[in-house]
């Protein structure tokens, strides 16, 4: 008696989270670090090494720098520029563009369908994604800190004595870009027009909230972000006055404490809506 | 991820790591100092003893030919003092010290030790001559010639006899050609063991490392240790409480047309530091709220520019020469702009009565 073979085709058992999240962030990475998006990156990012470049030549030629005609050393130059424009400026920029995007993006394209088509959980699409959006800023916005810090730092000043403030500058910097890029993730995921909500937040709210007393700047994050810098705060305007008059610091622990709190709740919940949410395309 | 992506990502890296492996090697090396720092100081730090709780420097030439040091000498033109120091001493302020170094050895009250070394035109012999008139004994210490001066005090205890106490030797000793030192007895003899024994303030690391610091460009400045002050000052507690961890301080300045300058301190950990920086930088901004209508006045406060990080507090200020002009001339009496007021103008004449015809 023949028994006939019947072949067994087993169906591939479909990935882990993790391992899908991995798989988005690999596709991921490439398409966001040489979009156009980049050119803006670029832009922002390039404009303090520009400016440190500028800087050191000036001194190099002879002449000195000065502020309300007193002389500064390299040391608080990179101070200044760690404040008014990585922390204030292209951190949250950076941070509301990329993290706005990640699910947006592929809801605007049309494209979210091919990614919510694969047997892998929809929150993993938003987790890759939002470990691509880390390791794209990270890999650009650190080395510019770093070009910064060999540029302007020897200028009266000693490499070795900024060195513990420079790596708490990355580590700080690295944090804001996670905490921002999942606040504004899960912004982007449940909001129409996140982009704009996204800069009422950074430059209205945050900005308005820290500059007067009372408990609103706990629910921002740049109280607590800035609570972690080594640098004093430049009082270059009324605003940045007022925020140095009424500014309290919660203590190092409990600022990572909460920056770690509100980055794994925004990330999750981002995650969830994702999950949840029925995205319907226009057409 | 594509090899365009890799390249990338492994470009930045490499940028983080170059830096970072430059940063640590400068940390641990304490190498890449400031370009522009003096690394020693002045010469004389050798006679400051390794244990002093403050040093400061000031070049008296340069501040003395100052424009700052004109406009004071216009508000106060009066110098009798100074004119009766140089009869007296035969040392003319303005010409003949190039610069001085001084120093605080103990701070407590009770056994307060200054030093002050100078370096400049002296005359010896009329140094010695005045001190000798004053009851000064010459001695000779570890082959420097030595002028020592008692203060006498005299003491009447009701019912009694008068007493004659001696309180504070002073001393004067002459540690080189043009280079002589006042101060405590027992401060200038440690300043003679210090440069004899190589065991000055040249030797110690933390003082040299704020004397290093100090930008060339400053012609007066002073660094110190301010928990040995507070500790031999022997503060109350309720005060010793009230003042901020802080560790080390220097004060540099340059004084030409104006004042400007940098105040600096390094409080014991970061924690200190931030408080004492939100405490500075809460006057800043209510100095700037209340700086007023007075240009000058408010140039100042402006000028005012806190930074530092870690540990560090820094304060740079200008005070710009016109500030200056608001010191009341001594003649004049009045304020700056109205110090002394323009002469009235003179009546006209009245006309003279047409001479008769002779």
């Amino acid at each position: 008696m023949v028994e006939s073979a019947t072949p067994t085709v087993r169906i591939p058992t479909a990935p882990g989270y993790f391992t899908s999240a991995l798989r988005v962030f690999d596709l991921s990475i490439g398409e966001m670090l040489w979009s156009r998006r980049t050119i803006f990156m670029g832009l922002v990012v390039g404009a303090p090494v520009v400016i440190s470049l500028i800087v050191r030549a000036v001194d190099a030629l002879g002449a000195t720098i000065q502020t309300n005609g007193v002389r500064v050393a390299g040391p608080t130059i990179f101070g200044i520029l760690i404040w008014v424009l990585y922390l204030r400026i292209i951190v949250p920029v950076l941070g509301v563009f990329y993290g706005t995007s990640l699910i947006a993006d592929e809801v605007e394209d049309k494209t979210i369908t091919y990614l919510f088509t694969r047997p892998i959980p929809r929150g993993a699409v938003l987790v890759g994604k939002y470990i691509a959006y880390l390791a794209c800023t990270i890999f650009v916005v650190l080395p510019s800190v770093m070009i910064v810090y060999l540029a302007i730092v020897p200028m009266r000043g000693s490499l070795g004595a900024s060195f513990i403030d420079l790596v708490k500058d990355l580590i700080l910097l690295a944090i804001g870009l996670a905490v921002y890029g999942a606040l504004f993730a899960f912004v982007g995921a449940r909001f129409k027009r996140p982009l704009l909500a996204g800069l009422i937040f950074i430059f209205g709210w945050e900005q308005a909230a820290l500059a007067f007393p009372g408990y609103l700047k706990k629910f921002t994050v740049a109280y607590y972000l800035q609570a972690l810098v080594p640098h004093a705060m430049p009082s270059d305007g009324v605003m940045s006055l007022m925020q140095g008059f009424f500014r309290e610091t919660p203590s190092l622990a409990a600022s990572l404490a909460w920056l770690l709190g509100i980055l794994l709740a925004f990330l999750w919940a981002a995650a969830v809506t994702v999950e949840r949410k029925e995205y319907v395309l226009e057409q | 991820m594509s090899k365009k992506t890799r390249y990338f990502l492994a470009g930045s890296a490499a940028v983080l790591a170059v830096g970072l492996c430059t940063g640590l090697f400068a940390y641990y090396g304490g190498g890449f100092p400031s370009l522009s720092a003096s690394r020693s100081g002045p010469p004389e730090l050798s006679y400051v003893p390794a244990d002093a709780s403050i040093v400061a420097y000031a070049n008296v030439g340069e501040i003395m030919a100052s424009e700052l040091r004109q406009r004071l000498k216009q508000a106060m033109p009066d110098e009798k003092g100074q004119r009766e120091f140089q009869e007296a001493t035969g040392i003319d302020i303005e010409r003949d010290i190039q610069y001085v170094v001084a120093a605080v050895t103990s701070a407590a009250p009770s056994n307060a030790n200054g030093l002050v070394v100078a370096r400049g035109n002296f005359n010896p012999t009329q140094l010695e001559t005045l001190a000798r008139e004053h009851g000064g004994v010459v001695e000779e210490y570890k082959g420097k010639r030595l002028v020592k001066v008692s203060d006498v005090r005299v003491e009447t205890p009701p019912g009694g006899e008068e007493v004659h106490r001696v309180g504070h030797q002073m001393a004067l000793a002459f540690l080189e050609p043009g280079l002589v030192a006042i101060g405590g007895e027992q401060a200038i003899k440690s300043s003679i063991d210090a440069q004899l024994t190589a065991q000055s303030i040249t030797s110690n690391e933390d003082m040299m490392e704020l004397v290093a610091d100090i930008d060339r460009g400053n012609n007066a400045w002073a660094v110190g240790r301010f928990d040995a002050i507070a500790n031999q000052a022997n503060l109350p507690d309720q005060i010793r409480r009230q003042i901020p961890a802080v560790k080390t301080f220097a004060v540099m300045s340059h004084i030409d047309g104006g004042v400007s300058g940098t105040l600096r301190a390094e409080a014991r950990d970061d924690q200190s530091a931030e408080n004492l920086r939100q405490v500075v930088q809460g006057f800043i901004a209510l100095g700037r709220m209340q700086a007023g209508s007075d240009p000058r006045i408010a140039a100042m406060v402006q000028s005012l520019q806190l930074s530092g990080s870690g540990r560090t507090v820094s304060l740079s200020f200008t005070v710009p020469a016109e500030i200056f002009d608001m010191i009341p001339k001594v003649r004049g009496g009045g304020g700056a702009g109205a110090a002394v007021a323009p002469a009235a103008p003179r009546p006209p004449q009245p006309p003279s009565p047409p001479q008769a015809e002779k």
